[in-house]
């Protein structure tokens, strides 16, 4: 049995369906984060989880027990919002406090679990500030000070970084990191920035109008994905459209390749940029359009027999300039999309 | 000229003219008159004499007191109904949109008609009491009586939609995020009401009393209508001695209700000031 067992979950606004049956098992201690782009459904499926929302349908168990008929007070979850939703006319200690009153822990309890979450979330010596005399990290960390404090069995992640600028996200992206680490607790995170997603997620749940696109951990939603969706979404890649024999398969140009599973006919592979490996050569079937050094690497997009092609290059000595005829190499076996339609395919 | 006009203490002053010369002339001189008017004699001598018959001649003592009493009653009576109506308009339910539309109507209808109103359906041997003596039922006095409570109605009839139009906003403006957060910590949908929703609309709240106090304890027409005979109100008394010509009394009298209006005003400040109403927004 699952920690958190979401079965058949759907939502829908009058006529108009915003989230297709969603069904996601979580483990107890995992941190899955759901990603998408916006309108995707991935904040109506939080909200129907802390009970702000009701689904239409379907059900969800938290530790055997379900809880989607219940009211949010009565979940055992803690949700840290986008907006930090921090009670302004509260000092940081009494937000903290507020939860644990509510649910009637004693007094010493009490303190003694306040003064643990401000110490693991950076927050000692703030406690009698106003919200307002935070900065944006600063209060952030509060919401999710008094999101752990309740020692929910499920936290839940509303785009808590998005507010905040580059630099503070990716040192607060590593903080929740490490404090998921120290504490253990069962999460679900929501977020559309991709690179947070694959830092931070022991599994990833890819939304796309308000369906479950596909599940799987960072490594494999990026090395194999099933979906063009995917694909894209999780990093750069090529889409090629090829005509597929067994493992072989000809790419449009007439190069032929291998592919990571057999196939007939015409299929869609999913090539990333930096497994393909770019030679200067006036046979090559290629045309550079554009450079761009990035330092650790450079990116090339190639024409290619109408379509253009992105190559990333690491540790180059010396760049290719535009306009020189150039080949791609394909060392490893081409990556096969699994479509539904290709017509439906982006 | 041209040198006046580049130094900046010039150009400050050319700059708030607008803003502070409309107050100055059409808040402040008035004021002003009114205040020397209301402490000089006829040949121009200095006196206190007005102030002095308003805390010390008993219609005057009562007079103020009733103007208190026809301020904070109706103000207590109308919160009592605006909250709850204010968490309603919240609610969809049906028909709330014409809702929405007509509690608003009484605002539009001047007070000497809520009076008249209040005359012609409260009165003995009004619509209400011959509705309801068919039944063997009859209404107690409430024009004219001794209590007030055909002032009190009157006022809370007016009343009610200005001040649930300012508390709608104020519970309007709590993010919904800040309500959510609080159910997510356990916290009923009462307490959420209770510990959250009411201290962040407080600001909103006490400006709606403040006002609908002045308002109240200013007007003339209620009280003077369906008031009782006596006591009666300093509004109505000032418009008697007005009548009588006592002008520099009218004038003590007025600054007494502005000082006490401005009381209230210092009172809202000190409250709100301890309040949070600075809120945090959601998209910072």
């Amino acid at each position: 049995m699952s920690e958190l067992e979401i079965s058949n979950i759907t939502k829908d606004y009058g006529a108009t369906r915003a989230l297709h049956p969603v069904s996601v098992n979580v483990e107890q201690g995992e941190f899955v984060t759901i990603l998408g782009p916006s309108g995707c459904g991935k904040s109506t499926l939080l909200r129907i989880l802390m009970g702000i929302a009701r689904p239409s349908a379907g059900e969800i168990r938290l530790a055997g027990t379900r809880i989607d008929p219940l009211p949010p007070e009565a979940r055992d979850i803690a949700m840290v919002f986008q907006s930090y939703a921090l009670f302004p006319h509260m000092s940081v200690g009494k937000n903290l406090a507020f939860g644990l009153r509510m649910k009637n822990v004693p007094k010493p309890e009490r303190a003694r679990r306040i003064e643990h979450a401000l110490e693991i979330c950076n927050l000692t010596g703030l406690v009698e500030r106003m919200p307002r005399q935070l900065s944006g990290g600063q209060q952030q960390r509060v919401a999710l000070a008094r999101a752990i404090v309740m020692q929910p069995r499920l936290l839940l992640f509303d785009e808590p970084l998005s507010n905040l600028d580059a630099k503070l996200r990716d040192t607060l992206r590593q903080e929740l990191v490490d404090l998921h680490r120290r504490i253990g607790a069962t999460s679900i995170y929501v977020t559309h920035d991709q690179a947070e997603a694959m830092a931070m997620s022991d599994r990833i749940v890819v939304m796309d109008g308000g369906k479950v696109v596909e599940i799987g951990t960072p490594l494999d939603l990026y090395r194999a994905p099933t979906r063009a969706f995917t694909a894209g979404f999780l990093g750069q890649t090529n889409l090629i459209t090829a005509d597929a024999d067994g493992d072989r398969a000809r790419l449009p140009w007439g190069q032929t390749v291998t592919l990571s599973a057999p196939a007939q006919g015409t299929v869609r592979v999913s090539v990333r940029p930096e497994t393909i490996t770019i030679r200067q050569g006036e046979a090559g079937a290629g045309t550079v359009t554009s450079v761009s050094f990035m330092g650790a690497n450079a990116l090339y997009t190639v024409g290619i027999a109408g379509t253009t092609l992105k190559v990333s290059q690491a540790g180059a000595e010396s760049l290719i300039a535009t306009g020189n005829r150039v080949s791609l190499d394909f060392t490893s076996p081409l990556h096969l999309l699994v479509e539904r339609k290709l017509a439906e395919a982006v | 000229m041209q040198a006046a006009l580049r130094d900046p203490k010039v150009q400050l002053a050319l700059l708030l003219l607008p803003g502070v010369g409309y107050l100055l002339i059409f808040f402040g001189s008035p004021l002003v008159s009114t205040l020397i008017g209301s402490l000089r004699l006829d040949d121009g001598s200095f006196t206190l004499q007005w102030y002095e018959r308003i805390f010390t001649r008993a219609t005057m003592l009562r007079g103020l007191k009733t103007s208190i009493y026809y301020g904070v009653a109706p103000v207590i009576v109308s919160l009592l109904a605006s909250v709850p109506l204010a968490l309603l308009i919240r609610q969809s339910f049906w028909g709330r949109k014409l809702f929405n539309g007509l509690y608003k109507l009484p605002m539009a209808v001047p007070g000497i008609i809520v009076a008249l109103m209040v005359i012609i359906m409260a009165e003995r041997g009004g619509f209400i009491d011959r509705v309801i003596a068919p039944f063997g039922l009859s209404l107690p006095k409430l024009v004219r009586d001794e209590w007030g409570i055909g002032v009190i109605l009157a006022s809370v009839w007016k009343q009610i939609p200005f001040m649930t139009l300012i508390i709608t906003g104020a519970f309007a403006g709590i993010p919904e995020d800040i309500r959510h957060a609080a159910r997510s910590l356990g916290a009923s949908r009462l307490s959420t009401f209770v510990f959250v929703e009411v201290p962040l609309a407080m600001p909103g709240i006490t400006a709606a009393i403040l006002l609908t106090f002045i308002g109240s304890m200013g007007s003339y027409a209620i009280p003077d209508i369906v008031g009782p005979p006596s006591p009666r109100p300093l509004s109505v008394l000032m418009i008697f001695e007005f009548n009588e010509g006592r002008f520099e009394q009218v004038y003590a009298m007025g600054m007494v209700l502005s000082l006490f209006a401005v009381a209230v005003l210092l009172a809202y400040y000190a409250l709100t000031a301890n309040i949070g109403v600075n809120r945090t927004k959601g998209d910072e």
